[in-house]
């Protein structure tokens, strides 16, 4: 069996509000395989989020580890999990959170700059990405002048800049309407078929889920079930789709 | 703590600026914080530093072989103000002193002089023309603009050139002025030395000069030219100690008390230089605050920023950017509202200077020549970049601490 490519190991988040500890993750077990297509589902304040964070090795947990590609992450430093995730991770966020001064190529060039590319080299693989996304035309826009479904292609753009090995979307259709969302999430698959790319989901939308091959249902900060695509009945009735 | 990879800092310039640019208000308010600071520096110090060579220049060009012997105590005021005169005896005995070789007794007043009908307040001075003008022409930088010197014992006179220019417009060599009711002809205009009193004088001969206004004894001041070979220092030192030493005898002067000012153009210079130096540290004081202030300005603005920018932080944060990237973006950011500050500061500083100089060789009060070296602009913008960067320090690193799971929740 092939390393997992990002490992929890019994991790607690725990949220400090006065006098009261709120648990928000409850000893997660959890291991991203390479080249999986994961989807975590759960309904709001199920700590799916604070999953995502703590995936993107944007957060820490209060106790347990997160290994990435076997390596104990709790030893790295800041600079190094910048480092790690401006090189390995790429985000993709529901409020696509590009930088709104920034034009489309600026904000896609912007994690190769961090990783001191070369500029010539920064901007043929941002204007081609940007065409990968149907983005050529648009490319010295501004974020505020484009509608959510580019903007999101932006950020799906940015995302690939520095080859990383795994995605982590962060309700990557909540703000689209369902035809663009579809079409970010074609293009996600896409990415997942053609170029082998590990994908995390985070939603709570069930039509999202028949995308990926393994369904983590988070509830209350717990695992409460990790379904694989060949576990048919159960995959259905999870996701109450019917065939697609 | 930093991230200063060459090729990047000219990619965080460009984001630095967009921010700057997209905030263009607030920027401007930032940024003249400084601006203030810098102009009062570069106007009031370039000014002063003009001021300074003027004066300056006007005691070099007075011979370094020349003494300056004035009544009065210079460190007494009161002894100063009281319109003391040097005897004829003083001017005896600094005549006789050991190393003086001429003696030039300077002796002026303030008289009504008519010229067409027009009736002006001026300094009419007396000069023995035979005896002292080679002095005046080597020692003290007096030139003819036009015309000729006048003749020992003529009533004939030479005018300043501002009397030539404002007091009697128009006045020519060949022109009658009265003085006291005696009419003179004025033989030549001069050239200007530079100060306001010099170039508003009339100077006729010694004798007439007596006769004319009643001062028929002593002088005013009086310079002493001494012999080669002789150190200034050395002679001042007896011309003092001669002239106190008879004041004793004649009144019974205390020891240790000085009736007499005697300045070498060394020593006077020095007096002008320190005068001029606590001026200028006086200035630079002020301004200084007024740059600090500035840049507490810089720094209320980079943590409002930091505040608004939280998230764009998380997301720099997010795809790869280190701490030391943070930090350096908004030290960039705020080294730039100095910098631009400083430069904008400078180049108003330097029109005002330069506004102030035009107006004085229009009014020519006295000389004065905006000097604005490299030095001193240099000194202005790279101060005010320092300050710049030392107010954005703080907020940059507030900056670069934030967590960015923290910084992307941020709303």
């Amino acid at each position: 069996m092939p390393e997992a490519l990002i490992k929890l190991e019994n991790v607690w988040k725990v949220y400090k509000l006065g006098e009261i500890d709120l648990s928000v993750l409850k000893g997660i077990n959890l291991e991203i395989m390479p080249e999986s297509f994961v989807t975590i589902m759960g309904p709001s304040g199920s700590g799916k989020s604070t999953l995502m964070y703590l995936l993107g090795l944007l957060d820490t947990p209060s106790k347990g580890k997160i290994y990435l590609q076997g390596k104990d992450t709790s030893n790295f430093s800041e600079d190094r999990l910048a480092e790690v995730r401006g090189k390995k991770i790429g985000f993709i966020f529901q409020q696509f959170n590009l930088l709104q001064n920034l034009t489309a190529l600026e904000n896609v060039m912007l994690p190769m700059i961090f990783q001191g590319i070369p500029e010539e080299k920064r901007k043929q693989k941002a204007k081609q990405l940007l065409e990968s996304v149907n983005l050529a035309q648009r490319i010295n826009h501004k974020p505020s002048e484009m509608s959510g479904g580019e903007q999101q292609r932006i950020a799906i753009a940015r995302s690939l800049v520095n080859d990383p090995e795994i995605l982590i979307a962060d309700e990557p259709t909540g703000n689209l309407d369902s035809t663009t969302g579809k079409t970010v999430m074609e293009i996600l698959k896409k990415l997942h078929e053609e170029q082998k790319k590990t994908i995390v989901v985070v939603t709570h939308d069930p039509t999202i889920a028949h995308y990926s091959h393994n369904i983590i249902h988070i509830q209350d900060g717990q695992i409460r079930a990790n379904h694989f695509e060949d576990e048919k009945v159960l995959w259905e009735q999870e996701n109450n789709i019917k065939n697609v | 703590m930093f991230d200063i990879n060459i090729k990047n800092l000219k990619e965080y310039f460009k984001i630095a600026f967009k921010t700057i640019t997209t905030r263009r208000v607030r920027s401007w308010l930032t940024t003249i914080g400084i601006i203030i600071g810098v102009f009062l520096i570069v106007s009031l110090l370039s000014l002063s530093q003009g001021l300074k060579s003027g004066v300056m220049n006007e005691l070099n060009r007075m011979g370094k072989d020349l003494i300056t012997i004035m009544p009065g105590d210079i460190t007494n005021i009161t002894s100063m103000i009281s319109g003391l005169k040097l005897t004829n005896d003083d001017l005896s005995i600094i005549k006789k002193t050991e190393g003086v070789k001429t003696l030039v007794a300077m002796d002026y007043t303030t008289v009504v002089v008519r010229y067409n009908n027009q009736k002006k307040t001026t300094m009419v001075y007396g000069a023995d023309w035979r005896a002292d003008l080679d002095i005046f022409k080597s020692d003290m930088g007096w030139s003819l603009a036009e015309g000729r010197w006048p003749n020992p014992g003529k009533a004939e006179a030479v005018v300043g050139s501002i009397i030539a220019k404002d007091i009697f417009p128009g006045i020519k060599a060949g022109n009658e002025i009265t003085i006291k009711g005696r009419k003179f002809i004025v033989t030549g205009i001069l050239n200007s030395v530079g100060t306001k009193d010099d170039d508003s004088m009339v100077g006729i001969d010694l004798n007439l000069f007596k006769s004319v206004t009643g001062e028929r004894t002593g002088a005013k001041m009086a310079l002493a030219k001494i012999k080669p070979n002789y150190s200034p220092e050395f002679v001042a030192e007896k011309l003092k100690s001669n002239l106190n030493e008879n004041r004793k005898r004649q009144i019974g002067q205390k020891e240790n008390e000085s009736s007499y000012t005697v300045l070498t153009s060394a020593t006077m210079a020095n007096i002008v230089g320190n005068i001029m130096g606590l001026i200028q540290a006086v200035i630079i004081g002020f301004a200084s605050i007024a740059i600090v202030v500035g840049g507490i300005g810089i720094m209320n603005t980079m943590y409002t920023s930091v505040r608004e920018r939280t998230k764009e932080i998380g997301i720099m944060k997010a795809i790869g950017a280190k701490n030391g990237t943070i930090v350096t973006i908004f030290l960039i950011e705020s080294g730039i509202f100095g910098m631009l500050g400083g430069i904008g500061g400078t180049l108003l500083g330097l029109i005002f200077a330069k506004a102030i100089e035009m107006y004085f060789q229009i009014h020519p009060l006295f000389y004065l020549k905006a000097d604005v070296g490299p030095g001193l602009i240099l000194f202005s913008i790279t101060f005010s970049f320092a300050v710049g960067c030392i107010s954005g320090y703080f907020p940059a690193r507030a900056a670069s601490k934030l967590k960015p799971v923290d910084a992307l929740r941020y709303e």
